[in-house]
């Protein structure tokens, strides 16, 4: 359902300040969304001061170095900071992304920084994605090939190879699936782009043999139809794939077969 | 068990983007459509009544919240329909490149006012 407003629990209250103690020049203001699981408080935003002259270039070396030099209760997910895992994905600016891979110089003015939208809060930083993870566990994301009983490799065309470009980088960051207003009012039904683009993934795969059967059980109208092109996954999607032409070719494919 | 847990915040803090502002505008556009069409049908109909009708009608349109009303229902109906066409195309599968989705979405908003003027203009002209 359409909510727009956010749960009387979910409310944002006013946080702390941190001023700096540095005596740094170069300042630049970072307003960060808290929530700690064990004061049963509303969530809060701190805002912090940070010392531009002494930080590297990424959200990412931002928030590393409020964490090492202010306040080392903040909790956010990280792990590669090469835009490979996919573990750092929040929302900076208004846009979901990749805090390893997003410059802060992009931003203008203060740097605010939430969770990924829309998602039930564990701790700061932190959303739960289990939804999504049982959803992507629903479409199968495995090989399925009875016929092909060779112990060597099965062997692609680079034609059937070339259309999983812009398909297999994805790294299920989840930026695209919880930048979707669909994805908000239906996250428990619709599948969200991420699990989509997925399932597209499989379904155009020429070693695949299950096709027929993926495309039955994802033509559904909540899982699939729910898709209005908004295309805000696109814009979102910090591996520049596009989860909005996965999914319609899914659905040009129910169309037309 | 339920859980409990905070929900992160989503339109309130989400930015807008061409494509989705112009998303938002067709279903607002399709609802708005859908009222001012049984209006007009309702008034067609109030015709059969008599010569009175007429001319309160033709009174409300001549006022300055009849031309507002005039307007925006051109506006609406051209919105709705140049976006239905960029709708069209995506279900051919064309248009989905980041760069080609925010040119058309862009092209939605000045044509649709564009055409609102030149057709409230030409209309003008004609009646």
């Amino acid at each position: 359902m359409v909510q727009i407003s956010l749960p009387q629990n979910s409310k944002i209250q006013k946080g702390k300040y941190y001023k700096d103690k540095t005596g740094s020049k170069n300042l630049r203001k970072v307003n960060i969304y808290r929530w700690d699981p064990s004061t049963g408080e509303n969530p809060r935003v701190d805002t912090y001061e940070v010392d531009m002259d002494n930080c590297p270039s990424k959200v990412l070396d931002l928030l590393n170095k409020i964490k090492n030099e202010i306040d080392p209760s903040i909790a956010y997910r990280r792990s590669c900071a090469h835009g490979v895992c996919g573990s750092c994905a929040m929302n900076m600016d208004g846009k979901n992304g990749l805090a390893c891979t997003k410059p802060h110089a992009e931003i203008k003015g203060d740097i605010n920084i939430y969770p990924l939208p829309h998602l039930k809060v564990l701790k700061d930083l932190i959303g739960d994605l289990s939804t999504l993870y049982k959803q992507y566990e629903s479409v199968e994301p495995w090989l399925k090939n009875t016929s092909n009983k060779s112990d060597k490799e099965n062997i692609q065309s680079k034609e059937d190879r070339a259309k999983l470009d812009g398909l297999y980088e994805c790294i299920m960051c989840a930026c695209c699936s919880t930048s979707c207003p669909s994805y908000w009012w239906n996250g428990d039904k619709y599948l969200g782009p991420a699990v989509l683009l997925q399932a597209y993934r499989w379904i155009i795969d020429s070693r695949d043999e299950d096709r027929k059967e993926r495309l039955k059980k994802v033509a559904d109208e909540l899982k699939l139809y729910r898709c209005h092109t908004i295309m805000n996954c696109t814009n979102a999607c910090p591996k520049g794939l596009n989860p909005a032409k996965a999914i319609a070719s899914i659905k040009k494919m129910l169309a037309t077969s | 068990m339920e859980n409990k847990n905070p929900l992160s915040p989503h339109i309130q803090i989400y930015s807008w983007h061409i494509s989705s502002l112009v998303s938002i505008g067709h279903r607002i556009t399709g609802v708005i459509n859908i009222f001012i069409l049984t209006l007009i049908f309702l008034w067609l109909g109030s015709l059969l009544l008599g010569e009175k009708n007429y001319e309160i009608i033709f009174n409300f349109f001549n006022s300055f919240l009849g031309k507002f009303f005039i307007i925006a229902t051109i506006w609406s109906f051209t919105f709705h329909s140049l976006s239905e066409l960029r709708h069209l195309f995506w279900d051919m599968g064309y248009g989905f490149d980041l760069k080609t989705a925010n040119l058309t979405g862009s092209l939605v908003i000045i044509f649709s006012i564009i055409f609102t003027v030149l057709i409230y203009l030409i209309g003008r002209i004609v009646i």
